[in-house]
């Protein structure tokens, strides 16, 4: 008898199997963050001395404190990463906020306040995201061209700003057609006008759609490059533009500590937004599927 | 307090007419029911009133204010909703407050206000609670008490109990009445259930088709209906409505109707419809299933009560009565009768019709004769 009758034994073994895919795929994503956090404690003599692959014999933050602040990137007086990170703090916060209220605005007119052709206007807002980085390069650097704006943070702010609104409006419309219109109804007949029942109604409905854009936007405008690489000068280039300089301007032996050290300083902003909100995250995006 | 006057409204999206000129004067104090089935326009119209859509044409007045191009805040107008809409983001006490605080009510009035219809809807005890931790019953009454708070001129009620589950349905039919008579207050209710318009209303409007059929006392519309639509929408069970033939009687007329394959003539109560152009033609003879009962001795020798053997079909008990499925004219026809005396399915039974409020229709248009 090849097939076992007892279905106990069938639902251990399914399970048995389930738990081994997942591990393996786990270990999979795992192992590079591993292999670069191992990495970045070593010092470069043993690297270069030692597998590729092995547990540090010394630990040493020696690595970290190059990465954010010894390193020699480019040309640049400033040394270390830091000076990219706080462009890119600098950067994301406007962004991110500017293009979160926006879009919270237009799905709140898109979903109660719907006007001839809203429908119209909401599609083609949809269309900018679908438009590649790409494709509005030169568009995008003639505007700030001529608005004065070229390689300043405010120009690159601006860009990020126009670019997410058609992806926050998307969400936060799709999450306001999901509540009730007759709460809208109710509070116009109780005198709310429209901002009224935009901070005191629907607003403080918004927190799972808010957690769900923010995140979005943040790891979108943190991990970009394009943007970042082609609308700033020297001063004002974000963190990702500062680790790939400072991974190519290396001069004689390639710093694989530093490297991986300053790779894991760029990413760790969104990281530590996943893990603080990304339990958010899941919730709000399987919000309105389930109700109550 | 005030009356409503709505005035040849018609309302239109695009191709599409929902409201075909509908006119209804409401006095002040009235409970006014808008009744009919779904798509009516009975909801588009309430919203017309409340100022939530625009009308196409026409005009509504509130008092002696044309208040047609208000917008909602400005019209002194109170809503009940389907769904209650309680902002669930406040508890009781501010879902009640929201309207007073927006119009600027000191704070020492509102916190009167909010007690005083606390205490009239018995909702002290949830005052403190948010929406999603109060029943369903709970929720409906802290939608009226917020619609109470403002004390507007008048109140619109958007099937406001049909969320509620049957019991607490009546419970709450009740209530509401018993509100009405305390406030005197003038409230336009909509809803797709014609017990509770019959219940509830001081007057009834039935819609159909953007066109009010008719606007008039519950007992008005139950027995004087101004067409087939009305007589068969209002009452549960609904009308019999049997195709039969006018006779010309000795000095009356009749409708003739055939039961077990013999013939019988229903006299015609000259009161009911003048039928003289319709002899030899059919028309359509609407009778209320309590009007076709069990034999009842003291009855059977009145004028308009005749007695027809019926074979029964179905037999539906209610506890009160037991409805009996017959069938006449091979047409179904449906009877209330005293449980004890309802037959067997299958078995012949003898049956009172009494024509003193049947009603006629004609056949094509039918209208009322």
């Amino acid at each position: 008898m090849a097939k076992s009758k007892n279905p106990s034994y069938a639902n251990i073994n399914g399970r048995a199997v389930l738990y081994a895919v997942l591990i393996i795929v786990a270990a999979y994503y795992l192992l590079p963050l591993i292999l670069m956090i191992v990495t970045s404690f070593r010092s470069m003599d043993e690297i270069r001395m030692g597998q590729l692959i092995e547990w540090p014999k010394t630990f040493s933050f020696d690595a970290w404190t190059m990465a954010w602040s010894e390193v020699q990137i480019g040309a640049r007086e400033e040394r270390g990463l830091r000076p990219y990170f706080i462009n890119s703090i600098l950067m994301v916060i406007p962004s991110v906020a500017i293009s979160t209220i926006l879009g919270a605005l237009n799905g709140y007119v898109l979903s109660f306040w719907k006007f001839r052709g809203s429908e119209l206007f909401f599609a083609a807002l949809l269309i900018g995201c679908f438009l590649p980085f790409q494709a509005i390069l030169l568009p995008q650097s003639q505007l700030l061209g001529w608005l004065g704006l070229s390689g300043s943070l405010v120009g690159l702010i601006l860009t990020h700003v126009v670019y997410g609104v058609s992806f926050t409006t998307l969400f936060f419309r799709n999450y306001y057609v999901n509540l009730p219109h007759e709460l809208v109804k109710a509070a116009k007949l109780d005198g709310a006008g429209f901002w009224v029942i935009f901070f005191r109604i629907i607003l403080p409905l918004s927190a799972p759609i808010l957690v769900v854009t923010v995140i979005w936007q943040f790891t979108q405008i943190w991990n970009d490059f394009l943007f970042g690489v082609v609308f700033s000068d020297p001063s004002t280039q974000p963190v990702t533009v500062g680790l790939n300089n400072m991974v190519n301007s290396s001069t004689g032996e390639k710093q694989y500590n530093v490297d991986m050290a300053g790779a894991i300083i760029a990413a760790l902003p969104t990281i530590v937004v996943y893990v603080v909100a990304g339990k958010y995250f899941v919730r709000g995006l399987t919000a309105g599927s389930v109700k109550g | 307090m005030a009356e409503l006057k709505i005035d040849n409204v018609y309302k239109s999206f695009g191709e599409e007419h929902i409201l075909k000129g509908i006119s209804l004067d409401v006095t002040d104090g009235e409970f006014i029911i808008l009744v009919g089935p779904s798509g009516c326009g009975k909801s588009t119209l309430l919203n017309c009133i409340a100022g939530l859509e625009d009308v196409t044409t026409g005009d509504i007045l509130l008092g002696d204010t044309n208040v047609t191009y208000e917008a909602p805040k400005d019209r002194d107008i109170a809503m009940v909703f389907q769904s209650y809409a309680l902002y669930p983001n406040m508890n009781v006490r501010k879902n009640i407050a929201f309207g007073l605080e927006i119009r600027k009510m000191p704070k020492a009035e509102i916190a009167e206000e909010v007690a005083r219809v606390a205490k009239l809807l018995q909702i002290e005890p949830l005052l403190d609670r948010k929406p999603s931790q109060l029943s369903g019953g709970q929720r409906q009454r802290v939608a009226m008490g917020r619609a109470l708070a403002r004390r507007p001129k008048i109140y619109l009620f958007d099937e406001p109990l049909s969320n509620l589950d049957a019991k607490l349905r009546v419970e709450m039919r009740t209530e509401m009445k018993k509100l009405h008579q305390r406030l005197g207050t003038t409230i336009v209710y909509v809803t797709h259930d014609q017990i509770e318009a019959m219940t509830l209303a001081d007057r009834i409007a039935v819609m159909k088709g953007g066109i009010v059929q008719q606007f008039g006392t519950p007992q008005e519309v139950y027995d004087d209906p101004a067409n087939m639509f009305v007589a068969g929408f209002m009452g549960s069970p609904s009308m019999n409505f049997l195709r039969c033939e006018v006779t010309k009687q000795e000095k009356d007329y009749a409708v003739q109707i055939e039961s077990q394959g013999t013939i019988f003539q229903l006299p015609v109560d000259p009161k009911q419809a003048d039928l003289s152009s319709y002899v030899g033609k059919t028309v359509v003879l609407g009778i209320r299933p309590e009007q076709i009962t069990h034999v009842m001795p003291h009855l059977v020798a009145e004028q308009y009560i005749t007695q027809v053997p019926v074979k029964i079909e179905v037999t539906e008990p209610t506890g009160a009565d037991t409805l009996v499925l017959a069938r006449i004219n091979d047409q179904e026809c449906e009877c209330r009768v005293h449980p004890q005396e309802a037959g067997k399915v299958g078995e012949s039974m003898e049956l009172l019709f009494n024509m003193s409020k049947a009603v006629f229709f004609d056949e094509q248009t039918e209208a009322r004769l």
